[in-house]
C-alpha cells in the first residue's frame, strides 16, 4: 500500500508497482481535471504538485509519491471562490480549449509559492514545460503576473 | 433588435463562456466520458509505409485477459465503408494493403486500456513490404508504384466558367484542380518582365493537446457516438452509409474538445469505435495516444512554382501558381484544400489575370487534411516570399510595392467575385507602425524587417445553417446551433449575438451542446465561418423570438429589452398567455448565402480573411540562428464581437505560424518512416519562444457579412508569419530562403553554401 496526502486528505493507494499516478488519480479518485495529453512527460497537461514541486503525473508511479503531499486542480478554488490564479486565467483570456489549463495553473502556483513576485521572463521559464497550442502564451503569462499581484494584496 | 441602436453585449470584451469550468478542471472532454460496461479500444497500426497484408491472425489476441473482441477488415469492408471528402478511398481498417506507417490494421476492445494495449502484441500480421513512396517526387516518378490501381468512389462538384477538377487523373494523383482566366495568355504575353520561383512548404503536425477520443454505443437499432468531431452532421452521413443505417438511427453528440486546428474535422476513427461496439455489444471508448494522432492526419506539405508577370514599371499583371500538395496516403479533405489553395492563392494584389493548377499527390505518408489555413498557409508562404524576392531583384521597396498594388476595398481579381472587404494597405501600415524603432545595427549579427500579407477566403459560401433560440418561461435563453466549441470561442460569440438581439444580459443566455438528434443542422465549424454564417442564423432566430414576443404582447412595435416586453417581465407575459407554468418561445431561422453561377466556384467568397505580419529578425551568420526580435500581427474581424476572443485567435495562430516558420516539420526518411512523429521529437512552440516584442492588432473594417458586420478571424494569425520572417532574413542578409522551416542549417546553407 502507498500512503499519501492527496488534496489535504490522507489516502491509501494499492501497492501495484506499475500503477501510474495520473491514471490512478483520474480513474480511481475521479480527479479528471488532470489531463493526459502527450502521456510522455513533454506537454505538462498532467501537472500535479508533489510537495510543492510541479511534476508530470503521467510518468510517475504511485509508489514514487509515498508519504508526500499531492495537489491537483480540484484542491484550488470553487465556483464561488476561485483561487486568484483561476480568477486571473478566467479574466485574461488565458485559455481557449482549456485542456492545458489545470496543469498550467498548477505549474504557475508552484512558481508563485517560491517566487511570489516573478518577472515576465521567470514566468516564461517556469511555464516552459507546459504546452499550449491555442493561446500563444501571452495571456497566460499576463494572467500569472496579475495573479501574483492579487495574491500579494490578499493571499488566498 | 429591440431598442437601442447602441450595442450592449456585442463588442464588449468578455471572458469566454465556459472559462469557469475550465479553470476549475471541471470541463468534461470526450476522453473523460464513461459508461456502464465500458470497454476500451486499442489499435494495431502498420509499422510499414507500404506493404501488402498477407495474413492476419487474431485467435491468440482474442484469448488474452479482458479482451472482448478483435476486429479486422474482415469485419467491415467494401466500397460503402470507405470514407474521404469527394474521394472515398480510406478504409476503416486496412484492407489488403497498408499505405502509411500508423495506418489502423486491427483493433481490440478490452475491459481496461492496459489489457487492450497488451493484447495487441498477440495479433500476428504477415506483411509483404512494398516500395515506399515517401515524397511528391517519388510519387510522380515514371516508375513509381501505383498506390491505388483501382478507382475510388468519387463525387465531383459542379464548377463554373474558368474552373475544372478531376478526381484520380492518375493512380498517384488524388485530385487536380485548375483555374484559368480566359485572358491569361494575352495578359501574360504583354508582360515586360516575368519571374518564376519554386518554394517548398514543410508539413506541420496539428499537435492539439487532446488526442482523438470518442465513445460509441449501440442500442436496439441505432448507433450513438459521443466524440470530439467538429463536423457532427457530416460525420452522421458517413456513419449512416458505412453501417447502412438511416440518419435518424445515428446520433452524434459533439463535445467541447481539447483543440484540433483541423485534425478533428470530417470522419476519423468514429467508425472503428462503432465497429468494435457493435461486435462487442457493449459501449467502447477509443482514445488515441498523441503518437498515434501525429500519424493520423497532418498538414499538407507542398512544392509550389510561382510565375509572376509585371509591367515595365513593376505593376502586377498576371500570376500563375503550380501547386503540388503532399496529400499522404488517403483523401481526407485534400480535394477541398486543393480547390481552395488554388482559387485564392494568388495574393491580394491587382492581378489582371490569374491561373493555377493544383495537384494532390498521394504518398505513403500520414494522410493530410484540414489544417488551420486550409491551403492558404502554403500559398501565402510562396506568393509573399516571391513578392520580396522580385522587389529585391528590381531594387524596389517591398512595403512600398505592396502598398501601391494591394487590392482596394471593393476590388476583386476575378470579375464578379466578392470585392476586398478589408483595408489591406491600412493594415500593412499599421503593423509596420506598431514595430518598435529598430535597434542600432549589430556589427556581427545583421538585422532586418520583413512584412507579408497572407490571404484566404472565409468559408461558408452557399453553406446552409439552421439555428434556434429558445426563450424559457423565466425569460432566459438557450441558443441551439450546430457549431462545436473547439476553443475557437464560438460559444461565447453566439451567446453574445443572441443576447444582443434579445436585449438580454449575457449571463441569461447559454449555448446548448451539439447533438445531431437535437441541434439544428449545420455543416460544422469550418473555415472560420461560424461568425459569418451560423451567427447570422442565430441572430435571425433571436429576431424570431422577439417577433413572437411582440405578437404575444399584441404590439408590433413593442420594446423588448432587459427581459421585459413593453415594461412587462417576459416571465409574467408568458404566464399571462400560457398559464401558471408559462411556456418556451422558440425562434428559428435558416440562412444560406446565394449562389452565383457565373463564377468559377459558383458562389462569391463570403468574405476575405487577410493576415498582416511584420517581423524584425537578427541573424547570426556563424550559426545560421535566427532570432525574431519583434513580431506584430493583425487580423480583421469585421466587427469584434468579443475582442478578447479575437486577440486570442490571432495571437494563438501567430505562435503556430512562428513554429511553422522556424522549426516545425514532420519528417519522414526515404523508407517513409516518420523521423519525429512523437511529442518528444517534434518541436512545438513553448512559452520561452515568444519574441521579446510581440503585438497583436485587431483592425475592424465593419465590412463582414455576419451580424453587426462581423466576419471570421480564426485563421488570419498564421498565414503571413513564415513569409514575413523569411522576408526579414532576406532584408537582413540577402539570403533568399525558399524552403521551410527556417532552421539554422537552412539559413547557414543559404548564407554560405548556396550563394
Amino acid at each position: 500500500m502507498t500512503q499519501l496526502v492527496l488534496n489535504g486528505r490522507a489516502v491509501t493507494a494499492p501497492a501495484d508497482p506499475q500503477l501510474l499516478l495520473g491514471l490512478w488519480l483520474r480513474d480511481s479518485q475521479g480527479l479528471t481535471g488532470l489531463k493526459l495529453a502527450c502521456d510522455q512527460g513533454v506537454c505538462g497537461a498532467c501537472t500535479v504538485l508533489v510537495n510543492d514541486q510541479p511534476m508530470g503525473a503521467c510518468h510517475l508511479f504511485v509508489w514514487q509519491v509515498e508519504g508526500q503531499r499531492v495537489e491537483t486542480i480540484e484542491s484550488l478554488g470553487s465556483p464561488t471562490r476561485l483561487h486568484p490564479l483561476q480568477q486571473a486565467f478566467h479574466d485574461h483570456g488565458a485559455l481557449q480549449c482549456g485542456f492545458c489549463t489545470p496543469g498550467m495553473i498548477l505549474a504557475a502556483l508552484a512558481l508563485l509559492r517560491v517566487n511570489p513576485h516573478p518577472t515576465r521572463e521567470e514566468v516564461q521559464a517556469a511555464l516552459s514545460g507546459n504546452l499550449c497550442r491555442c493561446t500563444g502564451y501571452r495571456p497566460i503569462i499576463d494572467a500569472v503576473l496579475a495573479a501574483a499581484e492579487a495574491m500579494a494584496e490578499s493571499p488566498p | 433588435m429591440s431598442h437601442p441602436n447602441q450595442l450592449e453585449t456585442v463588442g464588449v470584451p468578455v471572458a469566454q463562456v465556459g472559462a469557469m469550468a475550465r479553470v476549475l478542471g471541471e470541463q468534461p472532454y470526450p476522453c473523460d466520458l464513461a459508461a456502464a460496461g465500458l470497454l476500451h479500444a486499442a489499435v494495431l497500426r502498420s509499422p510499414h509505409a507500404h506493404a501488402r497484408i498477407r495474413s492476419i491472425s487474431t485467435e491468440l489476441a482474442a484469448q488474452q485477459p479482458g479482451v472482448a473482441v478483435v476486429a479486422t477488415a474482415a469485419d467491415l469492408d467494401g466500397p460503402h465503408t470507405r470514407f474521404g471528402v469527394r474521394v472515398r478511398d480510406q478504409p476503416v481498417l486496412a484492407s489488403g494493403v497498408v499505405r502509411h506507417v500508423g495506418e489502423p490494421v486491427a483493433a481490440i476492445a478490452a475491459a481496461t486500456p492496459q489489457q487492450a494495449l497488451a493484447a495487441l502484441a498477440f495479433i500476428q500480421v504477415e506483411y509483404e513490404v512494398l516500395a515506399p513512396v515517401p515524397t511528391i517526387a517519388a510519387a510522380l516518378a515514371a516508375d513509381a508504384p501505383a498506390l491505388f490501381p483501382e478507382a475510388s468512389a468519387t463525387s465531383l462538384p459542379v464548377y463554373g466558367p474558368g474552373a475544372a477538377a478531376c478526381a484520380e487523373p492518375s493512380p498517384n494523383i488524388l485530385w487536380e484542380f485548375t483555374l484559368r482566366d480566359p485572358t491569361f495568355d494575352a495578359v501574360w504575353a504583354g508582360a515586360a518582365q516575368v519571374f518564376e520561383d519554386r518554394y517548398s512548404f514543410a508539413r506541420a503536425s496539428h499537435y492539439h493537446l487532446e488526442p482523438f477520443a470518442c465513445l460509441a454505443r449501440w442500442s436496439g437499432e441505432g448507433l450513438s457516438i459521443d466524440t470530439c468531431n467538429q463536423d457532427p452532421f457530416l460525420l452522421r452521413q458517413d456513419l449512416a452509409r458505412i453501417f447502412a443505417l438511416p440518419e435518424h438511427r445515428v446520433r452524434v453528440a459533439a463535445h467541447a474538445t481539447g483543440a484540433g486546428f483541423g485534425a478533428k474535422s470530417y470522419c476519423k476513427l468514429e467508425p472503428l469505435a462503432a465497429l468494435l461496439a457493435r461486435l462487442a455489444r457493449r459501449p467502447v471508448r477509443l482514445v488515441s495516444s498523441f503518437d498515434e494522432e501525429m500519424l493520423s492526419v497532418t498538414q499538407h506539405g507542398a512544392e509550389i512554382v510561382v510565375r509572376t508577370a509585371l509591367s515595365r514599371d513593376g505593376a502586377p499583371l498576371a500570376r500563375e501558381m503550380l501547386i503540388d500538395l503532399d496529400g499522404g496516403a488517403y483523401a481526407d479533405a485534400s480535394a477541398l484544400v486543393a480547390d481552395k489553395a488554388g482559387y485564392r492563392g494568388f495574393g491580394p494584389y491587382r492581378w489582371q489575370a490569374v491561373a493555377c493548377r493544383v495537384r494532390v499527390v498521394r504518398t505513403t505518408t500520414a494522410p493530410a487534411g484540414s489544417y488551420r489555413g486550409f491551403g492558404g498557409t502554403q500559398t501565402s508562404w510562396a506568393g509573399e516570399r516571391q513578392i520580396d524576392s522580385l522587389c529585391r531583384r528590381l531594387a524596389l521597396d517591398p512595403i512600398a510595392w505592396r502598398r501601391a498594388h494591394l487590392l482596394r476595398v471593393g476590388e476583386a481579381w476575378w470579375p464578379g467575385e466578392a470585392g476586398m472587404d478589408s483595408d489591406l494597405s491600412g493594415g500593412l501600415a499599421a503593423v509596420v507602425a506598431a514595430l518598435d524603432p529598430p535597434a542600432a545595427p549589430h556589427a556581427a549579427r545583421p538585422r532586418g524587417v520583413g512584412v507579408a500579407i497572407g490571404l484566404k477566403d472565409g468559408g461558408g459560401e452557399a453553406r446552409p445553417a439552421n439555428a434556434a433560440v429558445r426563450l424559457t418561461a423565466d425569460g432566459t435563453a438557450i441558443v441551439q446551433a450546430g457549431v462545436v466549441e473547439i476553443g475557437q470561442g464560438a460559444t461565447t460569440a453566439l451567446a453574445q449575438v443572441a443576447a444582443e438581439r434579445l436585449g438580454l444580459p449575457l449571463d441569461r443566455v447559454t449555448v446548448a451542446a451539439v447533438d445531431t438528434d437535437l441541434s439544428p443542422h449545420d455543416l460544422g465549424t469550418h473555415a472560420s465561418s461560424g461568425m459569418a454564417v451560423t451567427a447570422a442564423a442565430v441572430a435571425a432566430a433571436a429576431d424570431d423570438v422577439v417577433a413572437q414576443l411582440r405578437a404575444l404582447a399584441g404590439r408590433a412595435e413593442a420594446v423588448v429589452h432587459a427581459g421585459t416586453v413593453e415594461g412587462e417581465p417576459v416571465a409574467s407575459l408568458l404566464k399571462r398567455r400560457f398559464g401558471p407554468y408559462g411556456a418556451d418561445v422558440i425562434g428559428r431561422a435558416t440562412v444560406q448565402a446565394p449562389r452565383s453561377e457565373g463564377l468559377p466556384l459558383r458562389s462569391q467568397r463570403l468574405y476575405w480573411m487577410p493576415s498582416w505580419a511584420a517581423a524584425e529578425v537578427e541573424v547570426d551568420p556563424l550559426t545560421g540562428q535566427v532570432r525574431v526580435l519583434q513580431l506584430v500581427v493583425a487580423g480583421d474581424p469585421g466587427t469584434a464581437v468579443n475582442v478578447l476572443g479575437c486577440i486570442g485567435q490571432v495571437e494563438g495562430a501567430a505562435v503556430q505560424g512562428l513554429g511553422q516558420a522556424l522549426f516545425e516539420h514532420l519528417r519522414v526518411d526515404s523508407a517513409g518512416q516518420p523521423l519525429n512523429a512523437t511529442p518528444w521529437s517534434y518541436r512545438a512552440p513553448r512559452a520561452t519562444d515568444l519574441p521579446p516584442v510581440f503585438r497583436t492588432l485587431i483592425l475592424e473594417s465593419g465590412l463582414g457579412p455576419g451580424p453587426f458586420g462581423a466576419k471570421g478571424i480564426g485563421e488570419s494569425g498564421n498565414l503571413a508569419i513564415p513569409a514575413a520572417i523569411a522576408n526579414a532574413i532576406e532584408a537582413a542578409t540577402g539570403a533568399a530562403l525558399t524552403s521551410l522551416p527556417l532552421t539554422p542549417e537552412a539559413v547557414f546553407r543559404a548564407l554560405h553554401v548556396d550563394s
